[in-house]
Formats: C-alpha cells, structure tokens, sequence
C-alpha cells in the first residue's frame, strides 16, 4: 500500500474522470504492477480517462502534486516501458478505443491510442488496405503503446516499423497542453517533432489521438519456407537473397529449439529434424512476385536449403504463419519461465552473431530458441529457465547481458523493437557517449518531462532511479511464473 | 593580456588552411564576415562553440540549392561550408547501409552506390551539388514519396555538432533500431535548427532492373486527376507519380495539356505488365498514353528547385488535388501535383503576392494540410512565414535546450528563432 500518497490526490482524479474509473484499492492495484518483463513496482492510482480532455487534466493533477505521471496501454511491453517504478499516476488508455475516421480515399485513419492494433488491421481490410506495422502482439497490444515503442514486426522489413506509418499525433504533453505533432499528412513543414514522439516510450508526453496511414494490399503475395540443416546456413542465406537485389517483406527465422515446441501444437508442417527454417514472403505485382519468388528459391537452394516450399493460396500461406505467430506463447507452455531478449546486429553478421547466441547458451547450460526478423538482423533469443533452480535467474540475466555485448560489438543495438524501457537503461551506455545521453536528456527536458514523466525510462539517469540493472530485475525474479 | 575580436577567435580555433574566401558565400545578398570549410567533425563542433561564445551567427551550407528556403537570416557572420567533410566512412553493400560525412555530394554517393548496384532511394534532386546533408536538413519530397521512403525514414543514425561543442551521436547503423530518442528525426528537415548534421547512416535499395516513363496526355485537368488517382490504386511497379497541369506539362517538354506522368520501377517482368496496365488506364478513362524517358521528370525537378523563381508546395489530401491545383493555377503559377504523397507544387517566374501566398496556405490549412514556400524573393520570405509550423512552442523549447544563443540560421526557421 503506497503510503505516500497524498490525501486529495483520489478525490480529484475521481473528479476529473468519474470515481467508476479510478483504481486505488491495494487489491486493485496489484494488477497494474507488471506489464510483461519482470519487474514490479506499484502506482499509487490508476486511472482510466475518456478523453483528451480527460488526460488532460489528470496529467496536470499529477503536475500540481509533483507525481510521477506513467502511460500504459495494453501492458504487453517487453522493456518495463509501463512500471510506475517512482509510483504516481498510471494512465491507462484503454477506454480510448475508438477508430474515429478511416478515409479509404485518402489512405489515412485516425484512431484513439487504446484502439487494438488487429482491430485497425481489419477496419482497414474491409476498405482494402493494410496497416503495415503487425507486431506479434497485435491481438492485445495498443496503437498508443505501438507508436509509444516504434513497435516493428515482421512486414517492418519492407514497410518499416511504427514511426513511418504514423502522419500525426495528439498529444497531451507533461504540464497538460494538448497539442498535434505532424498531421494529416506525409512530411508536414518543420522539424520531425512526429518522429521523434514516435518511440519516445511514454517519456515525453500521452498520445490521445494518432493518425496513421494506410497503403493498399499487394496484388499478390507468395509465403515460402525454406528449410535448412543449421542456423548458419540459414543465416547465409538471408545475405543471399539481399544480394541478389530482393528486399521480401517479411524474412523470418525458427530454429531447431522452436520449431520442436511450436510444431506438435499447431502442426503447420515444419520438420522436427531442421537445423532452422526461413519464412519469406514477396508481394507486389503479380509477374515480379513470380521472378523475386524464383530468385528467393534459387538462393536458398544454393545456400543448402534441402527443401523450399511455395504457398500461394491465402489458407496455405496462413498454415505456414501460424507457427510462427503461435512461437512466443508456445515457449510460455514449454517452460516454467523464459526471458525474451531483443538485439540488433547487421545482417551480414548474422552467422556470426547466431554461432555465438548458441554458444554462450550452450556454456550457460539453458535451452534458446530463436524466432525472429532475421531480414533486418533483429535477434529474438529465448532463454528458458526454472526460476525455482537456486540462482538460474541470475544466470539468465548474465546470459542475456552476453548476448546484448554480441550484438554490441557486431556493431548493432540493444534493441531493434522491444524499447529499453526500464529494462535496458543501463545498456544505454554501451552503445552512446555521455554527450550523446546528454542531447536525448535534453529532449525530455524542452518537453517538460524530465524526471517526473515516465520516470526511469530510456535514458540510464534519473533522480530515485535504482541504477544497477541486475539488482533492480533480480528483485522481481523472487515470483515464479512467465517471464516475457 | 590581448583582446581578441570575435572573428579571431574563430580564427584561432580552426586551421587556417580551413579559412575561405567570404565573396564566394553570398547569401540573399550578404557576405559572410568570414567563412570556413572544416574537413574534420571536430573542427566544426569547435567553430560553432567558439561562436556561440561570441554570440557569432552562422550558416552552414552544403551545395547551396536551398538557401532561398526559409526566412533570410537576421545576421550573417561565419559561412560554414561542409564540403570538406567528404568521406565514405563505411558502405558495407551485402546489409545495404551506408556510412559518410555530410558534405559528400549525392551524385558522389550515388555513383559510389551504383558499383554495386544500389541507391540510396531518393528522388534525384535537380542539382548534382546537393550533399548529403542539405538533402537530410532540408528532407524535401518529391514525386516519388509514398511509393519510396522519405528521406527521414532512410536514416539509421546521425551525428550533430551542437552549439555547445558536443558532437552528439543518435541511432545506429543497424536497418532496425528503437534505442533512445531519434534526434536525427528532430534534425531532419530542421535547416539546422538544432545543431549540424556531420554525418549520417542510411538505408539503401537495390537500383530497380528496369525503369520506363509513361505519360498520359488527358484533354483536360478534371480527367488527369481521375486517371492520377486510377494509376495510384493500379497494381503497378511505380516509383512515381505527377499530375501536371497544361503550362506545367509544356515546361516538361509534353505537348500542352494536362497529363498524368508515371514512373515504373523494378524486375522487368513487372515493369512491362505494369506499363500494360497503364494502358488499360489509360484506354477505360479516354486519355493518350506515349513512351517519354527521363526527360519530363527532370524538368519537373528542375521547376522545383528554381531558386530564382517563387515555388510553393502545398501537402492536401489527394481527393482536393483538382481543386487545389486550379487554385495554384489561378494565382499566376505553373501547376503540377504528387498525389501519392498528396503534394501540389506551384512555380511562378515573376514571383507571387504575399497575399497569394497567404490565401493559398488558408486554402490548404482548411484541408487540413499546408503550404511550405520553397523559394522565394528575401522581401516575400520576410512577408509570409515561409514554414508556418503548428508547434512553434515545442520549437522554441527545443531551440532553448541545442541552441540557445540562436547561433546557427538565426532568424531563418522564424521570427526571432
Ligand atoms: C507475446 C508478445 C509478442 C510481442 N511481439 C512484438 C513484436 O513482434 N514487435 C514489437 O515491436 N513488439 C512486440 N511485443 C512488445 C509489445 O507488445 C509492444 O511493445 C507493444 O507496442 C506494446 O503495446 P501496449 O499497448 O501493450 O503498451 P504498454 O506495454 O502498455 O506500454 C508500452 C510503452 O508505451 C507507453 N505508452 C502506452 N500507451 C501510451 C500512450 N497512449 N501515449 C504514450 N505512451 C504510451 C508506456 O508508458 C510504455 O512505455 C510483444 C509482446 C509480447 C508479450
């Protein structure tokens, strides 16, 4: 129970958006303690707003009692992005779900941040077109947390992730002003203040209302799997087939470890034997997906792929996704807990890199399966653990800080779509110079965040921050269950 | 103990072999006090520090195709030439990235790229002087936007030299990457606003196998638009897009009426089904197709970057290009329009009135779009707010924290920033 909390505070957030949307009970609290890390940390009030309006004035609330402020969507971020770790106010958009405009002329639509990312999908199919950007939580996870992360997912490949899908943004900014960063349309004048919103992670203001657009579907799509007897020569391939001048829209990789999990539930016919398999898709006009379909054949076959199989047909290509879209949640089945790490190397590491993840794994004596955007070199290790094991948790963050040194020094990220949230502050300064935390610090600060908006996230500093990544997870760690 | 005068100051912090001849800076009929161009990243952290202690304004310039965009500066004291930071740093052609210095030239880059037969996917700009971070700092589009990138979704990471003498890093090299905040999208269109661009990293393309240009001549405006938005619904291999008004389409090199230019791009197969399917449009909506080459396209990028002439962009929705367009027309203005990317373009030689100007951005902001003026005379560009951007509070406040003494194009974004 936060002990902290000051008397009025309950009473005015009451006010402003309806005592039936407010949460401050311990009890009730509890449920908003965790989003999908590992970590914990309580607010002292959750708040359910309806409006900008709404938003509006529970920020400036938050302002007047100098209380932490933290959105929240869906709660399904990988990176502690939604932990109220200071405490203070939880935003939580999820009443704000309404699509309020598609324009099917125009290609743009305009929708509320708590609107499901799969619903957009389908208010958008029904006027034939897409929104591109489907990361795998799309069933669950929020338009606001998307643009909130710059969430990627396995068509970023081509159409890249969040931030060049999204034309405007409403936003309701620390001290309480709302305000429209970009707009209706393609590059508006200025400053890409749009930009730099989009994967700002919550710390720079709420989106309220997000405009976004939309591109028409392919004429035709081809799905193919390719099967190969290793992860390295997968790997090979994925060169391969950029180097021969096609970018697919979407170049994913399984390897031996998922396909055995994924594979008995959902049997979408991936063999048990492979080393791994490449899932690639091309799209576009017809006769070029026929030739870029060749070409993506003939690489894989030259690469050692034993086996390449060509779906068409949409109920095929849909069998040949499942096990892919099902991957993550089949290893939660699997394994009494996992950790899901994400990093970035450049593609033409890969073989390297993957040696190296499997190695260090190995040396670790923990089972890794890999699934993830290989086309764009966004690794997706899943180290499974038993958090009952005496010190297995601290092992598993050792291993996953290893990886992340890989991918460092291959001359990637920490992080290619997850955000570094609260998670990965710390890595920040593998990869950035003090002057360089030094610039993005002042960008909260010209915000009017600073070190209450979404405190303790992104950035590795921050007044009543813990500083040390491993003690701050390891204290979570204690409760057994599924760790994202 | 000796007093320096600023300029000697500046002096003294750089090379001197750095130093530059100011006559060859004019801008808007000014002369720089001095001028520099710093082969090292360094050098220009140093002089932008060195004259923000010395309250010295100054202006970098790359190839100098863009300085009749935005507001004319309130002083001109140091001309900052980047071109001396030339260098390919990395290109690593198998992850299709590329690492190098603002000051390279895009046909530089370009030409480096195509060996391996890539590109770095951005319309041609009309003018082979452009660097690369004049194309970054200024992050105009073209007729290709909507089918390819913008510029802005092209850069993977960035460095800046700031006022304060920080060279500060963002991004990465890596074609995927959400660690920190994007300053290089803060940056990206900004003139400079926050700091120099010194160096970028950028996603490549492979350069398409096969390309071919079509227009459209169309009898008149009402029906070239109809087919504009046809073709852009097509399944078509395009990378480009225009309708182009009649006077508009005689600048082009095209016969005297309104047309519908399409650019096709990719395997050969595509392309040729594609131009079939131009055709068809072509047929079903009355209008006259014909094989034209790359010539329209550059006159169009020529009309675009006339610094000697007013040039208005215009971002509408698509659905009000016609309108639009009769109205950029009504003013004076050679007329053509992106519909992909919703833009309408106007030119006009013998300039335009401030209350054109002024009529036409209304017209727009009621679309819910906007007018970005491109070009023109110092007196208009004093007269309208050449960007008229909706966040100038966040503006302000950005400035406040990367350039708070306005060193760097004061006066330039707007008034008193
Ligand atoms: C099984 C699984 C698969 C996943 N797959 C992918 C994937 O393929 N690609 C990918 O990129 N991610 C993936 N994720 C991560 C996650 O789903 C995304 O980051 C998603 O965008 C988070 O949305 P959310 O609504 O759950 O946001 P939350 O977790 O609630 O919040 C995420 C961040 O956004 C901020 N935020 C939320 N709403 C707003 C708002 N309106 N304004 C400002 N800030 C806000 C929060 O403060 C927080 O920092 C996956 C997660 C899971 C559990």
């Amino acid at each position: 129970m936060p002990t902290n909390r000051p008397p009025a505070l309950v009473a005015e957030v009451s006010d402003a958006v309806g005592a039936p949307h407010v949460l401050h009970a311990p009890e009730d609290l509890l449920a908003y303690e965790y989003d999908a890390t590992i970590d914990r940390a309580a607010p002292d009030v959750v708040v359910f707003p309806n409006t900008a309006e709404e938003v509006s004035a529970v920020v400036a609330i938050a302002a007047r009692h100098g209380l932490p402020v933290v959105p929240r969507g869906s709660g399904t971020g990988l990176a502690g992005g939604a932990l109220a770790v200071r405490g203070g106010v939880l935003v939580v958009l999820t009443r704000m779900n309404r699509i309020l405009e598609i324009d099917a002329r125009n290609r743009t639509a305009v929708v509320e941040p708590g609107v499901i990312n799969l619903q957009l999908q389908e208010a958008a199919g029904r006027h034939g077109l897409i929104y591109a950007p489907d990361p795998s939580s799309q069933r669950v996870c929020t338009l606001g947390g998307n643009v909130a992360n710059n969430s990627g997912g396995p068509h970023t490949l081509a159409h890249g992730s969040t931030v060049s899908h999204v034309l405007g943004v409403e936003v309701v900014l620390p001290d309480g002003r709302i305000t429209w960063l970009g707009g209706r349309l393609l590059d508006t004048p200025g400053p890409d203040l749009r930009g730099l919103f989009v994967g700002s992670e919550g710390t720079l203001g709420i989106a309220t209302k997000i405009c976004v657009r939309l591109i028409p579907k392919p004429e035709a799509v081809r799905t193919m799997l390719a099967i190969f007897e290793s992860v390295e020569a997968a790997s090979e391939a994925v060169s391969a087939i950029i180097r021969r001048g096609v970018i697919p829209v979407a170049l994913e990789m399984l390897d031996r470890e998922i396909i055995r999990i994924v594979e008995p539930r959902i049997q979408a016919g991936y063999p048990l034997d492979a080393g791994a398999v490449l899932l690639i898709e091309v799209e576009g006009v017809a006769e070029g997906v026929a030739v870029e379909g060749e070409a993506v054949v003939d690489a894989c076959r030259r690469h050692g792929a034993r086996e390449v199989r060509v779906a068409t047909e949409q109920a095929e290509r849909e069998r040949l996704w499942e096990a892919r879209k099902a991957g993550i949640g089949a290893i939660g089945a699997a394994s009494p807990a996992f950790y899901l790490l994400d990093g970035v190397v450049p593609r033409t590491k890969l073989p390297a890199v993957m040696r190296d993840v499997l190695a260090l794994s190995e040396r670790y004596g923990f089972r890794c399966a890999n699934i993830f955007h290989a086309g764009d070199g966004n690794l997706h290790p899943n180290i499974m653990f038993d958090p009952d094991v005496p010190g297995a948790t601290d092992r598993v963050l050792e291993l996953g800080g290893e990886i992340m040194r890989v991918c460092v020094k291959a001359g990637g990220s920490i992080t290619g779509e997850h955000g570094v949230g609260y998670e990965k502050r710390s890595y920040m300064e593998w990869i950035f110079g003090p002057a360089d935390l030094a610039a993005m610090d002042r960008v909260r600060v010209a915000f009017g965040g600073a070190d209450r908006f979404n405190p303790c996230k992104v950035l590795p500093t921050g007044h009543g921050c813990a500083t040390g990544h491993a003690s701050d997870i390891q204290r979570a760690l204690a409760t057994p269950g599924v760790y994202v | 103990m000796t007093v320096t005068s600023p300029l000697d100051a500046v002096r003294h912090a750089l090379p001197s072999d750095t130093e530059r001849e100011p006559h060859d800076y004019a801008i808007d009929g000014l002369l720089p006090r001095v001028a520099f161009s710093p082969d090292d990243r360094r050098e220009v952290a140093e002089l932008l520090r060195t004259a923000a202690r010395h309250d010295l304004v100054v202006v970098p310039q790359g190839g100098r195709t863009a300085l009749a965009l935005g507001r004319p500066v309130d002083r001109y004291d140091v001309a900052l030439d980047t071109r001396g930071l030339r260098r390919l740093v990395e290109y690593v052609p198998d992850d299709l990235t590329i690492t190098a210095e603002a000051g390279i030239s895009l046909r530089h880059l370009q030409d480096a790229l195509g060996e391996h037969g890539q590109y770095l996917p951005v319309d041609p700009p009309p003018d082979d002087r452009v660097t690369l971070g004049g194309l970054l700092a200024t992050a105009r589009p073209g007729a290709w936007r909507g089918f390819t990138p913008g510029v802005r979704d092209l850069i993977l990471g960035m460095t800046v030299a700031l006022p304060d003498g920080l060279l500060a890093r963002s991004g990465g090299r890596v074609v995927k990457n959400v660690s920190g905040y994007d300053l290089h999208r803060l940056h990206t269109g900004a003139l400079g606003a926050f700091g120099v661009i010194v160096e970028a990293s950028l996603k490549l393309a492979p350069l398409p196998v096969a390309t071919r240009s079509l227009a459209l001549r169309c009898g008149d405006l009402a029906r070239a638009v109809r087919v504009g938005l046809a073709l852009r619904d097509a399944p078509l291999s395009l990378r480009g897009l225009a309708v182009i008004a009649p006077r508009a389409s005689a600048h082009a090199s095209l016969p005297h009426e309104p047309h519908a230019l399409v650019d096709l791009a990719g395997v050969e197969e595509a392309v040729v089904r594609s131009a079939r399917e131009v055709d068809e449009v072509a047929r079903r909506h009355g209008a006259t197709p014909a094989e034209v080459g790359e010539r329209p396209w550059q006159r169009l990028r020529a009309l675009a970057g006339d610094e000697s002439a007013t040039v208005v962009r215009l971002g509408v929705p698509a659905t009000a290009t016609l309108e639009v367009v009769e109205e950029v027309r009504a003013v004076g203005c050679l007329a053509w329009a992106y519909p992909a990317s919703g833009i309408v373009m106007g030119h006009a030689d013998a300039g335009l009135q401030a209350g054109a100007v002024s009529a036409l951005r209304d017209r727009a902001r009621a679309l819910g779009g906007y007018l970005q003026v491109e070009a023109a005379s110092p007196e208009l560009r004093r007269r309208v707010d050449p960007f008229d951007v909706d966040e100038r509070e966040a503006v302000e406040r950005l400035k406040a924290q990367f350039d708070p003494g306005h060193v760097i194009n004061r006066g330039r974004w707007m008034e008193g920033l």
